[in-house]
């Protein structure tokens, strides 16, 4: 029953992205979007964590927000659209938006 | 697949227009979306007196359009709504209110109607925050 | 049979209607007879604290509303250790029995349940 977690705050202003990365299970997917991308600065700690997390765990990252945002795509990153987004929504048993 | 909908955020909120977005989509994918809820600051999402400038997205009347199109099933949590200023007439004239800010094809109930989307849905995606 | 939602509450009880609001959900679920869990995370867990006056702040309690849990129904409730240990809480002071969870405790409570909302 692996769950997609749904970030969207900035990781440099609030405490979600820590809990959140506390109670990932093993098959869990992370996707950022809004202020969340911010995780993907380059040079950050936050990337860094994002970087080392099992292989297991998928990350994507809303392509929109990145780009308003004027950020790379990492190579551990996968970029999504809304249709991809939706399509992930039915790939995971359940969606958790830290809201 | 069934998607259950729900709002946290107001329409200036860029959680609103995500979550619009989103749904287009779930429809352009030929899924169903079985109702929209919204709750806390996500009934002003559904206010017809929010006034955006006119270079700016309009998120609210978007919403409204969409609903309306597509002739979706819009529920407005009653009491988050009443709390927050965002009544229909029904409400407006039982509080004894000058005016009225959530005409069709909104409808204002109970939390009741976020569990019974959630049961009905295959997926409930929720939308909030920035 | 009836699927499962676990909410996860996640606000100081004083900031704004944003935790009654999150304990109304589990309430309205109760009331229906859904099978509810509610896990009280990083803040969230100062919703728990023992011998709060809102009234001094012109505020409802809401710890009678946390009370009512057991009679909508609603007794699979949790804690995070962390969110406790993290703000110097102790379970001995908290006003309502929940389970606390360590993280691998909450990573499987996440699993269990079929849906979930973090607020």
């Amino acid at each position: 029953m692996a769950t997609l977690h749904l970030l969207s705050h900035s990781p440099f202003a609030d405490g979600r992205l820590n809990s959140c990365l506390r109670l990932l299970g093993a098959a869990d997917g992370l996707l950022l979007c809004g202020d969340a991308v911010y995780a993907l600065q380059p040079g950050t700690t936050q990337l860094q964590i994002l970087e080392q997390l099992p292989a297991s765990i998928a990350l994507y990252v809303l392509e929109e927000d990145l780009q308003a945002r004027a950020l790379p795509v990492p190579a551990r990153v996968q970029a999504v659209d809304y249709p991809a987004f939706v399509e992930l929504c039915g790939r995971y048993a359940k969606v958790n938006s830290w809201l | 697949m069934k998607f259950a909908i729900a709002l946290f955020s107001p329409p200036h909120a860029p959680a609103s227009r995500r979550a619009l977005r989103f749904a287009q989509a779930v429809l352009d994918g030929g899924h169903e979306i079985v109702r929209l809820f919204f709750y806390q600051d996500g009934v002003h999402s559904a206010s017809a007196s929010v006034v955006t400038p006119q270079d700016e997205l309009d998120s609210a009347a978007e919403w409204r359009a969409f609903v309306s199109r597509h002739q979706l099933d819009g529920v407005v949590c009653i009491a988050a709504a009443l709390r927050r200023g965002v009544l229909n007439e029904e409400e407006a004239r039982r509080y004894e209110r000058d005016a009225a800010n959530l005409p069709a094809p909104w409808e204002l109930s109970g939390l009741g109607q976020l569990h019974e989307a959630a049961q009905l849905a295959d997926r409930l995606v929720c939308f909030g925050g920035n | 049979m009836a699927k499962s939602l676990l909410i996860v509450s996640r606000q100081a009880p004083w900031a704004g209607p944003a935790a009654r609001e999150a304990l109304d959900i589990a309430l309205a679920g109760g009331a229906f007879d859904l099978p509810i869990g509610l896990l009280f995370l990083d803040d969230g867990v100062f919703q728990l604290v023992a011998g709060q006056q809102p009234q001094r702040i012109e505020q409802k309690d809401l710890g009678a509303n946390l009370q009512a849990l057991p009679l909508f129904g609603i007794e699979s409730l949790y804690a995070a250790r962390h969110s406790l240990a993290e703000r110097g809480l102790t379970e001995e002071a908290l006003s309502l029995p929940v389970q606390v969870l360590d993280d691998t405790g909450l990573a499987a409570l996440l699993d269990q349940y079929d849906q979930v909302i973090t607020l």
